[in-house]
């Protein structure tokens, strides 16, 4: 390709007026078709458009160009399109560059003069680049066709099932003794009415029916190696007489389903373990499930004739307001179920024993998915009585007077009734817990699994690309991710599988091509970017004898790099570089910005 | 100091005629369309809250259930179909037994056995003075005042005016304590409002700024006159009003009963066919009230017609049965029923505006500042 002499088609997207309402796109293309070996600099209206694509087409055919630059929107929504355009013009895709002049550029500043003067200095780094551009592949490596499923919830199940579909092998690596998960526990769920257990009963039938699933339960995993297409996970399985075996599992991708578990209250939180007669909400739907609609409902031996449930236990805390946990930190999100399950839970205790009389006492009701209005609806009607607080001013649990009519006291300032302070005497406070993420083990640690400020784990893009996590072959399904109903939990999960298929059932997998190389003539083989490098096996040193010397030399696997670029930084005979973005691109875009800088025009 | 919730109440008021207290989840859009809540008097949403958390104390010093007239327009915009306006209504009620000492008015509203015993007692009361007690029947002429002397009548009269005027007027006592709190009036304050009282008992012009109700007003306007009319001419002119001849009197007689009936007519047809939002819901209060005041005014004027139709006994025994109908409505239904609104709606809305003065005054006397 050296030999070649380079040709640059430059393209300039006014994006409707999006970026032309601010940056002087004319002059844009101007100063970038007079520098050396731009063959074409061209604007046009909508460059992601057909007719967009197709000037890059004919430019290359006519012009006989073999670098593109396009000045655009964010490499996120078209840097691909862009690329096949390239490829339909006869070139390698990553003979392409993209600048983003819309969203780092015409959106984001005031002055025309100034951001014309940006995008001049953006595109014109672009060119330097685009010139030292080589021809790359995409690395395929062969996968192995089994996915794992972490997590033997609904989330894990639904995955499994729809992996099947597919005729992939999964194994599912269940911590506890038996299926299922929370749901199995959550008496009946909303907005259904169906049993949780039944739910749980029918995904177990049907994942018992396939020959492609394997069930570990009692089963931890230990640890994991390996990269998208061939991981191999470590797995302890409890057996019968109390003794572990040791298993490795290979998979070529990995669904982790791990899920939450319910917050649980700090010593003294609204009089939690204080009181015997405050409880969480999965504790109370299990007194409620386990108490005969002919008996009397009692908790801790006391009959229970009214009842406060408390919205907003350890979800959307605030900071000064509550505390965190030590070595977690505080639960800032919604855990969107609890609106729902609390107003359902209300409602089944009332419909169960009518002369329960029973408080909510809300910050907010969110009450947010299909048919869960009706929920709230259904538990006014039958007359649940609101009052609502401020995060500041939290309602106050205490012990009641022996002769009031309840065991216990709340004192709230009613957001409802003006802000008066309210005094409700109850025989049981429910504490309406959010989800923190179920710790996910070892797995977290030996794949660098990204987790986010919450400690849920993290997806790429929560739009862009919702399930799939930023370790390739890593994908999430459920609760892990954060807090969700079932619905959407099992939607998450079925997403994931398909994601996984896709990955899974063409046999082998394709990698981006921007990983280390190294120039064998410069490499010393110090090892020193060796001792920089985050991922296990994506460098070695090499020793061979060659003409009776021993010569070292580094080594990538191109499967594992990163291209976190930890290795260039420290190699003393620049003798290792990322492909597609090598030093010398970088040279020649510092230098293509700061050599003749870009004169503002005043607008 | 905080405020105790009870939970009983809800079932309390419901008792008293509110249907689904409970629906309700307090957006404000009955307070916000309704055009006499203002200032600092806005309803019907906190009285709802008060109810739903059971603040008694608060809901009975609240003013507001007796500034609302019903016109209905809460009730026909509530997204939870909660009925604000039947809510006020039941509330209003429900104060009437609140206010009286006697337990009385919470026995005729919860209970119908009481309701219709009561006015039936009270009733064979007044049939068994007039068999015990009433003059010769004459029976070649008509003779009313012989058969029952109305110089009797009279002092009969005054002793059930007395009576229901202590019952009324010890219970007007307990609201005014209630309305009032701790807030001191001195007698000036008081003295200088009394316009206030008394414009109000005679217009109910607040009503007239309710959207919808002009019709309403104005009918509502014509029974009072009409009830007005009676009230005097059976208090102070009855031994000119009570004749066996002809008195000038009687025409506003004539002008008192038309209305009566034409009015009371009007509000049971209008009940029946449930075309406003005022006659929607009924309570069997509200009929035994509006068929009590319509019999009375037609036994009356049929003695009326019978004497000058020169028909002796039939005069007579209509005459037993008018005070029959128009005692029970009176003794009863003025100090523990619906009508005692006719001195609570006035009164509340006069202690309003003395509490509202009370309260400035105290205000200006401690912004004073202190010079020395």
């Amino acid at each position: 390709m050296n030999s070649e002499e380079v040709k640059i088609g430059v393209y300039i997207c006014h994006c409707g007026g999006n970026i032309s309402d601010k940056v002087d796109v004319e002059k844009v293309a101007e100063d970038a078709g007079n520098l050396p070996d731009v063959t074409v600099s061209r604007t046009y209206t909508f460059m992601c458009a057909d007719p967009g694509q197709e000037l890059i087409v004919e430019d290359i055919e006519k012009h006989g160009l073999n670098r593109i630059v396009v000045a655009s929107c964010s490499p996120s929504l078209h840097e691909t399109t862009f690329r096949s355009a390239v490829v339909r013009g006869g070139l390698n895709q990553f003979l392409y560059e993209h600048v983003n002049i819309r969203e780092q550029v015409s959106w984001v500043h005031a002055s025309t003069g100034e951001a014309t003067a940006k995008a001049t200095t953006l595109v014109r780094a672009a060119i330097a680049r685009v010139r030292h551009h080589e021809p790359l592949s995409l690395i395929r490596v062969g996968a192995t066709s089994r996915a794992l499923v972490l997590g033997g919830g609904v989330a894990g199940l639904r995955a499994a099932l729809d992996l099947a579909v597919y005729g992939l092998p999964v194994t599912i690596v269940e911590k506890s003794s038996r299926l299922g998960g929370q749901v199995a526990e959550f008496g009946t769920v909303f907005p259904t009415g169906e049993s949780g257990a039944e739910l749980v009963r029918t995904l177990v039938r049907d994942v018992s029916a396939l020959e492609e699933i394997t069930v570990l339960t009692g089963a931890r995993v230990t640890g994991a190696t390996g990269y998208v297409g061939n991981f191999t996970v470590m797995v302890e399985q409890e057996r019968g007489d109390g003794s572990t075996e040791d298993l490795e599992i290979p998979a070529g991708a990995v669904i982790v389903a791990t899920g939450s578990r319910p917050y649980e209250p700090d010593m003294g939180e609204f009089g939690f373990g204080q009181f015997p007669e405050v409880v969480t909400l999965p504790d109370f739907i299990q007194i409620l499930n386990e108490t005969r609609a002919d008996g009397d409902l009692t908790v801790n031996g006391k009959m229970i004739r009214r009842a406060a449930f408390i919205h907003c236990v350890g979800s959307r805390q605030i900071e000064g307001i509550q505390k965190p946990k030590p070595g977690r930190p505080l639960n800032e999100n919604c855990s969107r179920i609890c609106c729902t399950a609390t107003l359902k839970a209300e409602s089944d205790l009332i419909e169960k024993f009518p002369g329960v009389f029973v408080y909510d006492l809300y910050r907010d009701i969110r009450t947010y998915g299909r048919n869960h209005e009706e929920i709230y609806e259904r538990a006014s009607r039958d007359g649940v009585s609101f009052l609502c607080y401020e995060p500041a001013t939290p309602p106050v649990v205490t012990m009641a007077a022996p002769d009031d009519t309840g065991n216990l006291l709340i004192t709230v300032k009613d957001n409802l009734t003006a802000g008066m302070e309210i005094e409700v005497a109850v025989d049981l406070v429910v504490l309406a817990v959010g989800m923190e993420p179920a710790d996910v083990g070892p797995l977290a640690e030996s794949l660098k699994l990204p987790a986010g400020a919450d400690g849920f784990l993290q997806e790429v893009h929560p739009k862009l690309r919702p399930v799939e996590m930023a370790v390739a072959g890593v994908v999430l399904a459920g609760t892990c991710q954060s807090p969700r109903d079932i619905e959407e939990s099992c939607a998450s999960a079925s997403a994931a599988a398909v994601k996984v298929a896709g990955l899974l059932t063409r046999g082998h997998v394709d990698l981006e091509p921007y990983v280390a190389r190294v120039n064998a003539d410069r490499c010393e083989g110090t090892g020193i970017c060796l001792s920089q490098c985050e991922y296990d096996g994506a460098l070695k040193i090499v020793e061979s004898v060659i003409d009776g010397r021993a010569i070292r030399k580094a080594v990538v696997n191109e499967a594992l790099c990163t291209g976190c670029g930890a290795c260039v930084a420290v190699c003393p005979t620049r003798a290792i570089d990322i492909n597609g973005w090598t030093l010398d691109q970088f040279e020649a875009m510092v230098d293509a910005m700061c050599a003749d800088p870009v004169e503002v025009a005043s607008d | 100091m905080s405020l105790r919730a009870d939970p009983t109440l809800i079932s309390e008021i419901e008792r008293f005629g509110a249907a689904d207290v409970s629906a309700c989840f307090n957006c404000g859009n009955c307070t916000a369309i309704c055009p006499l809540s203002k200032g600092e008097t806005v309803f019907p949403r906190k009285v709802i809250r008060y109810l739903q958390l059971g603040l008694t104390e608060k809901l009975e010093a609240s003013p507001e259930p007796w500034l609302c007239y019903y016109c209905g327009e809460c009730s026909e915009t509530c997204p939870r179909e909660a009925n604000p306006g039947e809510i006020m209504m039941a509330t209003r009620r429900w104060l009437i037994s609140r206010y009286d000492w006697t337990g009385i008015a919470r026995k005729l509203y919860t209970s119908k056995v009481w309701e219709v015993g009561l006015t039936l007692a009270v009733s064979l009361f007044v049939v068994l003075l007039f068999v015990l007690f009433h003059g010769p029947m004459l029976t070649d002429r008509v003779s009313l005042n012989t058969f029952a002397p109305v110089k009797w009548v009279e002092y009969g009269d005054w002793i059930m005016a007395a009576t229901l005027s202590f019952f009324l007027l010890t219970n007007a006592w307990r609201l005014r304590r209630f309305v009032m709190g701790d807030v001191r009036a001195g007698p000036s304050i008081y003295l200088s409002e009394i316009s206030t009282f008394l414009s109000h008992a005679m217009t109910q012009k607040r009503w007239r700024e309710c959207d919808h109700s002009r019709m309403h007003w104005l009918k509502h306007f014509l029974l009072v006159t009409g009830y007005a009319t009676m009230l005097i001419l059976i208090m102070v002119l009855l031994r000119w009003f009570q004749t066996d001849g002809w008195n000038v009197t009687s025409l506003f007689g004539y002008y008192a009963t038309a209305v009566l009936l034409y009015v009371s007519a009007d509000m049971m047809i209008g009940r029946l066919r449930k075309r406003h939002e005022i006659h929607r819901h009924s309570h069997p209060t509200d009929w035994m009230f509006l068929i009590l005041l319509f019999l009375t005014s037609l036994t009356g004027i049929l003695v009326h017609l019978l004497r000058m139709g020169g028909m002796p006994v039939p005069t007579y025994v209509m005459y037993v049965i008018h005070l029959a109908v128009a005692v029970p409505m009176l003794v009863v239904e003025v100090p523990f029923g619906k009508w005692a609104h006719l001195l609570y709606r006035p009164l509340v809305i006069y202690l309003v505006t003395v509490k509202a003065k009370a309260k400035s005054t105290v205000e200006a006397t401690e912004t004073v500042p202190v010079t020395t």
